[in-house]
């Protein structure tokens, strides 16, 4: 059953062309992978889906509503939660704050101006149960700029699970961490529950073939290639033009 | 017939001078980022520098072509010393840095030149008229349309053709890859700057013969270059023209056919344009930019030593009028008054975010509508506040649905220039409002009995509202709406990507602010008994701001020291110095420059960092 289905995207800034023709299906509960070299379109795909970059052509369906032409806030609204590929949060605010905006967002009361935001246990323990999930210790009235770049990249994750979505979009969540980091960020997706579907863009093959189920390859804008890790590992012409720059 | 051709000439003629302001504004915001609130000034200042070089060499050509060289100089150094420094800080400190010299030069230019409107006489070729039909249209004027299409074709030319021009067209694509590619990017910032000044200077000095040069010209030809601007689009030098050609012509043909609506033509022809094609006709549409990121940190928790100096704070205030005389009483109702309007701005600034530059419209609404319904109606006064604030929440609600669809400095000029519509207003509805007398109210209003011409009593009623709106604001800024509310002003990209419509926070915001200040309004034309069209002026909404900024944004108790320091300070300065305005201007100049987060926001920040150095 697909999730999430993108029909002929086409996506122009002048004459630069970055997305054209990109027909995609996301299956309930899989981890798919999108790779590519850089420029091929990849990040571009994602901001359309989550409506942060509109198409110029073509459909994107999410369980068969048409969602092309809607704005950000009612993207996440309707279970598409996202990460950025450069660290997107509130970062003189504390890792809390920042958790409970988006717990807020999703189930709270936001127009509520009378009660302090302080004393919502309910939103405050979720966001500490977030907080959990995603592997950050330590004192969560830290303000967020204080963190470590990979407990950023984590606390991004967390954003986006705050609203409790049915399809996640990750923008390179492993890039710029180092090995150590990039192994409990691994862990840390394969910790996400099966009823969550995962859209995610990444460039480190070790954590490509450990998570996907099935990887799409992208190549000036265009899909080259679809299917299980397999299938893409012995695909002739992603290892000519992707897969061989590795060697 | 030929009225009809006459109006369209006029049109031209007025098209011409706003492309001379607005494609400068323009280019600079394309390439900068900025907007130089300065502009305006430079146009004047051309028209005062010409009338100085004609009195002295008898010749209109050499007042046009030498007036603009001095102006440039100033508008150099202003880029150079003062500007520069700042790139690095967020564009919106630059935008303050240029309206605190909007206030030196006019000081500058009514010390050296006086009040009154001077004339600058045509050259002698362009002295007379030409038929035109069976009418007559003055030649100068058609020299001008001349001499603004030339100008227009030269630049289109310049950006087109030669090798500096691609330097600029790709500076305004993306001056960061420009750079890289080898411009030298802040010499073309320079000259780019500089060559805006002149082409204003020139606009101010060729409409010296037809408008005469007059104190006050630098905000009547801002404003609807700003309106061309965004409805040419941001940064388009096409748009520009276009833009300036479309508003003049709607202005002159609203004058002479339905000059009771003209004032409101520009301003429908510009929300027309924002609500179909936000970007202006010839804008390119950008993305979301990530905000600014702001600095203050979050509103503190109430603790118990913060409501303790509360208290004492208090008391102080309930004892204090029983032991001064009236003026140290009423000075200090004042001041309560101002705190309010200076609280209410910070919600929009400090804590969503929002760099308006016209809150002062929302106070003089409420404070027009105590004066007016007492004075025609015999209102009694605090029916008349609480309309007051209906009136000013309403304009806000109806303002802010239009200008939050901008954010950063696009919002900041439409704020500014429906201010202007608010003071125009004001200012031309003579039978309702005074004009520019002002309009004040024959009895002063009373409170279960006790009259408010007691300064006691009047010091009460704004200690309270003061109070009350404290409490009530900080209650607002520690809600879950406040939070979000914080958190557009620190990335409002991430806030839509979690899931919050933004522009309706955005708006809930401007509307809340624009009804506490249309309180502060009420309780100020009660206590004043007297408003006129300066407190609705864009300098008023200036004063507001610097009150802000003095004190430090985000933080609700900076404005309210922030509006003392300031009202003390303008109290003893105009005792003993004619210069106010230029006071004003070094203060918001050097507030910018050496106190970015005000005296509170130093105050903490100082805190904060003697706390760290302290182990845990």
């Amino acid at each position: 059953m697909s999730v999430l289905r993108t029909e002929s995207l086409y996506c122009a800034f002048g004459s630069l062309v970055v997305t054209k023709d990109v027909t995609l299906t996301v299956i309930k509960g899989e981890r798919h992978v999108i790779i590519g070299p850089n420029g091929a379109g990849k990040t571009s795909l994602l901001n359309q889906i989550g409506g942060q970059l509109h198409a110029g052509r073509g459909r994107i369906l999410l369980g068969g509503t048409d969602i092309t032409q809607w704005p950000p806030n009612r993207i996440a609204q309707s279970g598409i939660a996202r990460t950025f590929q450069r660290n997107n949060l509130f970062p003189n605010l504390t890792v809390l704050e920042n958790l409970c905006l988006a717990v807020e967002a999703r189930r709270g009361r936001p127009w509520d101006f009378f009660s302090l935001a302080d004393h919502r246990h309910a939103v405050i323990r979720r966001a500490e149960a977030l907080l959990a999930q995603v592997h950050i210790a330590g004192d969560a009235s830290r303000p967020v700029h204080n963190l470590s770049y990979g407990e950023q990249r984590q606390l991004e994750i967390g954003l986006a699970l705050a609203g409790e979505p049915t399809l996640l979009l990750l923008d390179e969540p492993t890039s710029g961490m180092s090995p150590a980091e990039t192994k409990s960020m691994i862990a840390l997706i394969a910790s996400l529950p099966r009823t969550l579907s995962i859209l995610m863009i990444e460039h480190d093959m070790n954590v490509v073939f450990t998570v996907a189920d099935r990887i799409t390859v992208f190549y000036y804008g265009e899909v080259l290639a679809s299917g299980p890790p397999a299938e893409i590992r012995n695909d002739r012409r992603v290892r000519e033009i992707y897969l061989g720059m590795e060697d | 017939m030929e009225f009809f051709l006459e109006q369209i000439l006029n049109g031209l003629v007025y098209g011409v001078l706003l492309f001379l302001t607005a494609a400068g504004l323009s280019l600079i915001f394309g390439l900068m980022n900025v907007v130089s609130l300065a502009h305006g000034s430079f146009f004047m200042m051309g028209g005062y520098v010409a009338y100085s070089l004609y009195r002295l060499t008898g010749s209109f050509w050499a007042a046009l072509l030498l007036a603009p060289v001095p102006i440039v100089a100033a508008g150099v150094a202003m880029e150079v010393i003062f500007l520069r420094p700042l790139y690095r800080r967020g564009h919106l400190d630059q935008v303050l840095l240029t309206f605190g010299f909007t206030f030196i030069f006019l000081d500058a230019v009514q010390t050296i030149w006086g009040r009154d409107v001077l004339a600058l006489p045509p050259p002698a070729v362009f002295d007379g008229v030409v038929a035109l039909g069976t009418g007559v249209f003055s030649s100068y004027r058609l020299f001008l349309i001349g001499f603004g299409l030339a100008i227009a074709l030269l630049l289109w030319l310049f950006l087109d053709r030669s090798q500096l021009g691609a330097r600029v067209r790709a500076g305004v694509d993306d001056a960061a890859m420009a750079g890289g590619l080898g411009c030298n990017i802040s010499a073309l910032f320079t000259a780019i700057f500089g060559a805006g000044v002149a082409l204003a200077a020139l606009g101010g000095v060729a409409a010296g013969p037809i408008f005469g040069i007059y104190p006050g010209e630098d905000a009547e030809i801002l404003i609807p270059a700003f309106i061309v601007i965004v409805v040419g689009g941001m940064g388009s030098l096409r748009g520009a023209f276009v833009g300036s050609l479309l508003i003049g012509e709607a202005d002159t043909f609203g004058n002479a056919y339905m000059p009771q609506l003209a004032l409101f033509l520009i301003y429908l022809v510009m929300a027309i344009v924002l609500l179909v094609r936000p970007q202006g006709l010839f804008g390119i549409k950008h993305g979301l930019a990530a905000s600014p990121s702001g600095s203050t940190p979050a509103a503190p928790l109430p603790s118990r030593r913060a409501l303790a100096i509360g208290l004492i704070g208090v008391a102080a205030l309930v004892i204090y009028p029983l032991l001064v005389a009236d003026y140290q009483r009423s000075l200090v109702t004042e001041l309560l008054i101002f705190a309010i309007v200076a609280m209410s701005l910070d919600l929009l600034l400090g804590f969503t975010g929002l760099m308006s530059l016209g809150h002062a419209a929302f106070f003089g609404l409420g404070a027009y509508v105590v004066i007016v319904l007492g004075t025609f109606f015999d209102f009694n006064a605090w029916f008349g506040v609480a309309l007051g604030i209906g009136a000013a929440a309403l304009a806000a609600l109806v303002i802010g649905y239009f200008c939050v669809r901008a954010s950063g400095i696009p919002f900041l000029m439409l704020t500014l220039a429906f201010s202007q519509l608010v003071y125009s207003v004001a200012l031309k509805w003579r039978d309702v409002t005074g004009g520019s007398d002002g309009i004040g109210l024959a009895v002063k209003p009373s409170l279960f009995g006790f009259t408010l011409s007691n300064s006691l009593t009047m010091y009460f009623v704004a200690l309270f509202f003061f109070v009350l709106c404290f409490l009530g604001l900080r209650r607002l800024v520690s809600s879950p709406l406040g939070r979000v509310f914080i958190g557009i002003r620190e990335n409002e990209a991430r806030m839509l990507a979690i899931g919050y419509a933004t522009r309706r926070y955005k708006l809930a915001s401007f509307t809340i602010g624009g009804a506490v200040a249309g309180l502060a309004g009420g309780l100020y034309a009660v206590f004043n008994g007297f408003i006129s069209p300066d407190a609705v002026y864009w300098s008023a909404s200036g004063d507001i701001l610097i009150m802000v900024m003095l004190g430090g944004a985000g933080t609700l108790l900076g404005p309210v020291f922030g509006a003392a320091a300031f009202l003390l300070m303008k109290n003893l300065v105009s005792t003993y110095s004619e210069h106010w305005l230029a006071i004003i201007g070094v203060v918001f100049v050097a507030c910018v420059l050496f106190f970015p987060g005000g005296f509170w926001g130093t105050l903490r920040q100082v805190r904060i960092m003697t706390r760290e150095k302290v182990p845990a």
